[in-house]
This record gives structure tokens, sequence and C-alpha cells, in this order.
């Protein structure tokens, strides 16, 4: 073996591994029965959310839920795009809060809106989702010291509810808290970098602070948490002794978006007053601008009534935060400057751009969610109708990829059998491809489709080859001088006959809805995958061997 | 060495006058199918058409005569009905299709069916399993997205083919994938089943797939043109060429074939019109790259003679 072909034979051995080891997660994760997953989402919800994060991702068509189409009519003011960015931002909104995982939510057009929830299937809460007036607030925050001994108080209600009943988390299992310790650890764990902690002082933390201990800065009007422990913290939120804890005029709200520091990305909670200081109805306008220092703000104009509501309201509070809130998310919580009457401005802060900005204006002007938004395309697709797909697709590439292989051994004998494990890696690859992070495509029916059908054309290239060769052969030539025509000769022949596919399958991906995409992205994959391998691995294989008396082809 | 065919010497393009009938009876149907598309005669899924689909079941038999008029007294009388059944299917499954501009700004096809099969079987739950709500308007758009991805697609090919061979191999190379796409849409169109999104994707697959024949025949061509002057047979080396790889588009349409084949059989109801395409457009693709494509080779030869270096 030449040092080349060693390095060839690594690089591949290496790629084969790595795919491996990234689709491990999908193999378990989709390998569970729906109860299965069900469960370990209860018992252990931060493995179940790793594992299917790091999995395959399945289209809609797969794995149930909502694919919904709106449409914005143009208003008799103003532009369409303006409606359909508040509508979407009210959406998207109202989406977060019901809590579906990996919700879909983009423009389409100039006036459609496309979401797509998978999981979710329950079309008259959707309805209300969309057809319901938005409702823009504006209200006051409680002061830094207030929230935190409310958040102690959730801590040691919940340390307390948790040691009640330890099934409830395995942290719990270990030893109580004590609560009159409870205000140092946390007045410590805002000093001190919570990453150099300890294992063990984690799980302690996890024991005695099951809430704060998840919470990872404090900017002083807001908490911010990792956004991988968003959903276990909305999960402790929503049980009833932190209900049980809050006054009622104190609400806990989140932000409508995540923020970032570096490349992580956090959640905020704002403590809040529940007293409504003023409503987004008085909002006449909004607009983006730049003030003096070309930095990007939001002006703002009242009407008659809201501008002496909110004179009294920013006279009164001024030095402190106002939330912004759209639909109980807090969109921004601005510091009050001065005393604001009819028109006023909002500072967005350093790093704010004029982006950030124009959707401010968006959101103060959706004070209504446009009335004229309708839903012109309604799919909803059951779990169990999903699960029986995702059967049918596996036992479909199962027998079709037992067909082929078993055909070409029959017909190829060894060199078949060298195509086949060609074949078998052309698999894996594609569906390695699929889970690379940035790439991070969706599984669909049609998608499988694709897979089946790549499987069938992906043998093509090593046939061509294969073909080749043995004309070679029958002309009298060497076996390795046939092989080496074989190769040369078949190549600009397939790379010829591959491209047309590749070319209908690019416009496919263009113009297609979601699971169109999802077969153009297999079958286009599979078909270049299938170049590689022929001309990489099926090659290496015949070339490890220099020298050959016959050929098993 | 096992071959499906040893030395094989057919004459493909002997009887190309023969093949021209049947691929031109192909072509008038697929013309056909295309006019009908087009004027909105054709039986348009519910994707372009707009319209609602919906598959549930109900706790106790219904026959579908109860079901079809129950919805009938309800003032939809189009609506297509049809029980299904299959190993995970729950008993008395339906799919309920019906046409039109489908949804609307507060109320819903689905919701209008669900409803009156709510009233009509009182004590005898309908469970939905799966809704499609498509609005006109969609349909619309889905339609117009679906002609310029094969347009482009046919533009696309062209032009490659065109760089890659020349002139006449190009435009035979693009009639013979014309002649599989209207083919197999013609038969569709035939047989009354569903011009949907997913056919015109099948559609566009077989025009990649078709071509590949195409171009590996047009390529064997090429290279054997090289020798041409010394035998001086324009036709003789298409059909030696034609023959030469021969075994490879029996293989290869035959292990496409058994891919398809599972699919069809095993692969369930949503893929099953989409899998039958495919079949129909693998065969008629290699029918093509033999009977249609190198011959306008030919015929273009004899009549207009070039001199081949």
């Amino acid at each position: 073996m030449r040092r080349s072909q060693k390095i060839t034979l690594a690089l591949i051995a290496a790629l084969i591994l790595l795919a491996i080891y990234g689709l491990y997660p999908s193999i378990v994760f989709h390998s569970m029965s729906y109860e299965e997953k069900a469960a370990l989402e209860n018992t252990d919800p931060q493995k179940f959310r790793s594992l299917r994060d790091k999995a395959l991702r399945l289209g809609l068509d797969l794995r149930g839920g909502m694919h919904i189409v709106l449409e914005v009519e143009k208003p008799e003011t103003g532009s369409t795009s303006d409606v359909q960015e508040r509508a979407l931002e009210i959406i998207r909104n109202r989406i977060d809060k019901i809590g579906v995982t990996e919700p879909l939510i983009q423009k389409s057009g100039t006036n459609r809106i496309v979401v797509d929830l998978p999981g979710f299937t329950d079309i008259d809460q959707a309805k209300k989702l969309i057809g319901e007036t938005a409702q823009l607030q504006f209200k006051l925050t409680l002061s830094p010291e207030e929230a935190q001994s409310y958040l102690l108080k959730i801590d040691s209600a919940l340390a307390s509810a948790m040691k009640a009943s330890p099934s409830d988390s395995k942290a719990a299992e270990k030893s109580g808290s004590e609560i009159d310790t409870t205000a140092k650890a946390i007045m410590d764990m805002f000093k001190q970098d919570t990453s150099k902690q300890t294992a063990e002082q984690g799980a302690d933390e996890e024991t005695e602070h099951p809430f704060t201990s998840l919470i990872d800065e404090n900017t002083g009007v807001a908490f911010g948490i990792p956004m991988t422990d968003y959903e276990e913290a909305r999960r402790l939120l929503e049980r009833p002794e932190v209900k049980a804890v809050l006054p009622s005029d104190v609400q806990l709200s989140w932000a409508t978006r995540p923020y970032y520091r570096g490349d992580r990305a956090y959640q905020a909670l704002y403590f809040l007053r529940n007293r409504v200081e003023m409503s987004g109805e008085h909002l006449v306008d909004a607009q983006p601008s730049f003030d003096q220092f070309r930095r990007p703000i939001v002006r703002f104009d009242l009407d008659k009534k809201g501008a002496s509501r909110f004179g009294a309201l920013t006279g009164a509070n001024i030095g402190k935060p106002l939330a912004i809130v759209l639909d109980d998310r807090v969109e921004s919580a601005p510091e009050i400057r001065s005393r604001i009457r009819e028109s006023g401005q909002i500072e967005l802060g350093g790093n704010a751009s004029w982006d950030d900005a124009r959707l401010l204006a968006v959101v103060l002007k959706a004070g209504a969610l446009p009335s004229k938004v309708k839903i012109i395309q309604n799919s909803v697709i059951g779990p169990s109708l999903g699960q029986d797909s995702i059967n049918k697709g596996r036992v479909a590439s199962l027998i079709g990829l037992l067909l082929v292989m078993a055909f070409m051994i029959f017909y190829y004998r060894l060199s078949g059998a060298i195509a086949d494990i060609a074949l078998i890696i052309n698999l894996l690859l594609i569906l390695a491809f699929m889970i690379i992070p940035g790439i991070d495509a969706t599984l669909t029916m049609p998608g499988i489709a694709g897979i089946i059908l790549t499987m069938g054309m992906a043998v093509d290239s090593n046939v061509l080859i294969f073909e080749r060769i043995r004309e070679e052969l029958r002309t009298g030539k060497t076996v390795r001088a046939s092989i080496d025509a074989g190769y040369s000769r078949a190549l600009l022949t397939i790379i010829d006959s591959h491209v047309t596919t590749l070319i209908t399958a690019l416009f496919l991906f263009m113009f297609g809805t979601g699971p169109i995409k999802g077969f153009a992205v297999t079958l286009s994959v599979g078909i270049a995958l299938s170049l590689f391998t022929a001309f990489f691995l099926t090659k290496l294989v015949f070339d490890i061997r220099k020298q050959y008396k016959t050929l098993s082809i | 060495m096992i071959e499906l065919i040893k030395n094989p010497k057919l004459n493909f393009v002997g009887v190309r006058r023969y093949a021209f009938i049947l691929s031109g009876f192909f072509l008038a149907i697929g013309i056909l199918a295309f006019i009908m598309v087009l004027s909105g005669k054709a039986n348009l899924g519910i994707d372009f058409s707009g319209g609602a689909m919906l598959r549930g079941n109900f706790e106790s038999p219904v026959s579908i005569n109860d079901l079809r008029s129950a919805l009938a007294a309800e003032g939809l009388t189009d609506a297509e009905i049809q029980a299904i059944t299959g190993d995970n299917i729950p008993p008395n499954s339906f799919v309920i299709r019906t046409k039109g501009e489908g949804i609307a700004a507060d109320s819903s096809l689905a919701d209008a069916i669900t409803a009156r099969l709510h009233k009509r079987f009182v004590g005898n739950q309908f469970h939905l399993d799966s809704i499609d709500d498509i609005g006109g308007a969609v349909g619309r758009t889905l339609k117009s997205q679906a002609r310029l991805a094969v347009l482009l697609s046919m533009i696309g090919i062209l032009i490659y083919i065109w760089i890659r061979f020349d002139f006449r191999f190009g435009v035979a190379a693009t009639v013979a994938t014309f002649h599989d796409i209207l083919a197999v849409l013609g038969i569709y169109y035939l047989l009354n089943k569903e011009i949907s999104l997913l056919l015109v994707t099948a559609l566009l697959t077989i025009a990649g797939y078709s071509l590949t024949d195409t171009v590996v025949v047009f390529d064997r061509i090429r290279e054997n043109l090289k020798q041409f002057r010394k035998r001086g047979d324009f036709a003789g080396t298409v059909n030696l060429s034609i023959n030469e790889v021969l075994s490879r588009t029996l293989i290869v349409s035959g292990t496409t074939l058994m891919a398809i084949t599972s699919l069809l059989v095993f692969g369930g109801p949503v893929l099953r019109d989409f899998a039958l395409a495919l079949l129909l457009g693998v065969i008629i693709g290699t029918y093509s790259s033999w009977f249609v494509a190198s011959p306008i080779v030919v015929e273009w030869e004899i009549r207009k003679p070039r001199r081949f270096k």
C-alpha cells in the first residue's frame, strides 16, 4: 500500500467514524417509541432535550404537527410588509409562550407568513393564537432587592416541595435545604463565576436552589438564564408552589427573544408589577430614528389621554425601568430618564442596531394584531400518522437496500460486494450530512423516498465503471490496466450524466415546499456522495493490490 | 462473469419508425393532459386547486354510502370519500376530499366537514388523523412555482447538454426528456390520477433520471464517432453505442426499479402515486434513450449530414 493510499484510507475511516459518532444520538432517539420518549422527558428532561437536539430533525409529516400559512391583506394606510412584520412579531411571541419546540415562523413573499409547529395539533388553540388581539402594555418592574427576595422564596418553596416528593427531581434525593443559608448562597452566586464551581457543589446548588442555580446573570432589571436551561426554568415556574409564593400584584414575565453574550444565548426573566400603567392603544405612531450620536432610537407619539397618563407615570418614576410588554412578554425595559408627555424617544443601548430599533417600533405600533390576517392554509398531521410513515419508510428502504445489494453481489460478485459497502457508507454519509450543524436539514417522507431512489441510482457510478472494466478485459488487457482504464474512461460519463439530476434537484429545492425540499436534499446529496464513494472508496479498494491475476467482477 | 446479454447486437435504430408511432402516442396524450391541466379540467390535487382533505376514523362502523349521503345532505355533494385499511390504520378510517376555495377568513372547509360529521353521527365520534386545508390563493402560488421549477429545470438541462455536447444532441436529449415527462403526465391523466405537487416532483426527478440514461448513450456515441470516418456508417455507430452500454442501462434501470418497487409496495399510501410515477418514468426514460433521443440524432444526420472530425 502506498503512503497516499494509507492517508486516503485513514481519512475515509475518520469520516465514517465521525458520521457514526454524529448519528449516534439520532439512532438512540429515533429508535425509541413515542411512549419511551415521553417517559424519558419526564424522568430526565435534560437528557431528553440533549438527545432531541442532537438527533436528526424530522419534518412535520413524520413527527406530526401543524403547518399554517397566513395572509395579511393590504391595509388602507401603510404598507403590507409593515403589517406582515407586525403580525410575524406577535405570532412569534405567542408561539413561544405556549412552548412549542423548534417552531418555524417566517415570511413568505410580501404578504404571507408560514408557521410550522412540530408536535402541535390543537387547531382551536392555534386559531386563538393567531386571531386574538395583541395586548401592548406598559408596566413597572420590581426593584432588584424586591425581585431577589422573591427569588429566595421561590427557591425555598421549590426545594421543600422537591424534598417532599423526591420523584420530582433526582437532585432532591440529596440533603435537604436550610433556608437561612440560602440568602447567603444567592449573594455569593452573583459574586463568583459560577462556571468555577465544581460538579459536587453544582449538585448541592441544584438541590438547595433549584431555581436560582439556573440563573447566570443579574442585569439589574432582569435575570439571565442560559437558553439551554430555559425549558427547565419555565417548567419550574409553572409549578403551583411558585404561584403560591407570589402576591397577586407581582408577575413573572420572560423576554420576547433571547439576548447574547458572546455566542451564548440567554433568556431574561423580569419581575413586573401587575398593574397596567398604560395600554398600547394610546400610541399613535412609532418610528425608528437616530439620535445626535447616530445611535438608533425609537421615537413615539401618544394621543391626548395617553400623554396625560404617561406624563404622570414617567414623572413619578424617573430613574426606574419601564417594561414594554407585548402579550405578557417583555419586549424591552428602558429606564425612564425624564417626564414624557406627547412624544418621547427610547434609547436602545450600546449594541443595538437599526434593525432592533425598527423591530421595537413595529412592536409599539402593534397595539392590535392587524385584523386583516387570515389563515389560507392549514395542514395538521397527527403524531400516530407520522409514526406510521416512519415505520413504512424504514421497511421500504430496508427492503429496497437488500434487493439492490443482493443483485449487485449476484451480478458482480466480489466487486459487487465492494460496491455494496460503498452504498452503505453512502447512506450513512447522507444522513450524517443532514445533521451537520448549520445545515440542519429536515428528514421528510419524500426525503426518505429520495434516499430510497438514491440507493437504486447510486450504484450507477460503480455499474458504469464495472461495465467499462469488463469491456476493457474483453479486449485482452491485463486486469490492472483494465481497472485503470475503466475508472478513467468512466469518470467523464459519470459526471456528465449526474449533473442533470443535480440541476433538477436544485430547482426543486428552490421552488419546493418543505417536504419536497427534503426530497431534493436527500436525492442531490445522495447522488453527489455516490460520485465520491465510487472514485475514492471503491477505487481505493481496487488499488490496494497492485497486480491481479483474476478479478471477481 | 454473469452477463444479461452476451455481446448484444439488437437493432434499435432500425425499428425507429415503429417506435416513433408509440412515442407520438405518448406525446399526444401528454400534450392533451398538459392542456387539460392548464385549463383546469384535469384532476388537480388540492395543493393546486385549493380544497380540503381530511383523514380520520369513526368509533363504530359507518358505510361509505351513509357517509356520502350525510355529507350530501349538508350540501357537500362533490366530496370524494375513500375508505382506507391497513396494518397501522385504525378501523373505520376514511379519507374525505373536497375541492374549492378551501379555507376562508374565519371558517375552513375542514372545520365545516368535521362539524357536519359530528352533527350527523351523534354518538359515533369522528377522530381526525390529519387535515389539509388549502386556500385557492396558496394553490395558485404553488401552481406557478411548479411551472417555474419545471421551466427552469428544462432550460438548465438544455444549456448543460448544449455545452457538453452540441446543438443536435442537446435538442434530441431535451425532446426525449419532454417526451418522458409528457408520457407519465398523460398516463396519469388517462388513469384519472391526481396531478399534485408530488407528481411534479416525480416528473422532474424522471427528467433527471432519463437524461442520465440519455447522456450515457450519447457519451458512447461521441466516443465512437471518433472512429466514424473509418466506418462511415452513422446509424450503425449509434446502434453499436446503444448496444455497448446496453447492460449498464438495463442494470441501473433494474436496481432503480427494485428500489422504487420497494417504495411502491411498502412505502404506504402517502407516496404510492409518487412511486408509481417514478416507476413509469424509469421505464419510459430507458425506452426514450434508445428509441427517441438516439433516433432523432440519426434522422437529423440522414437529412443534413455533417462531417465529423
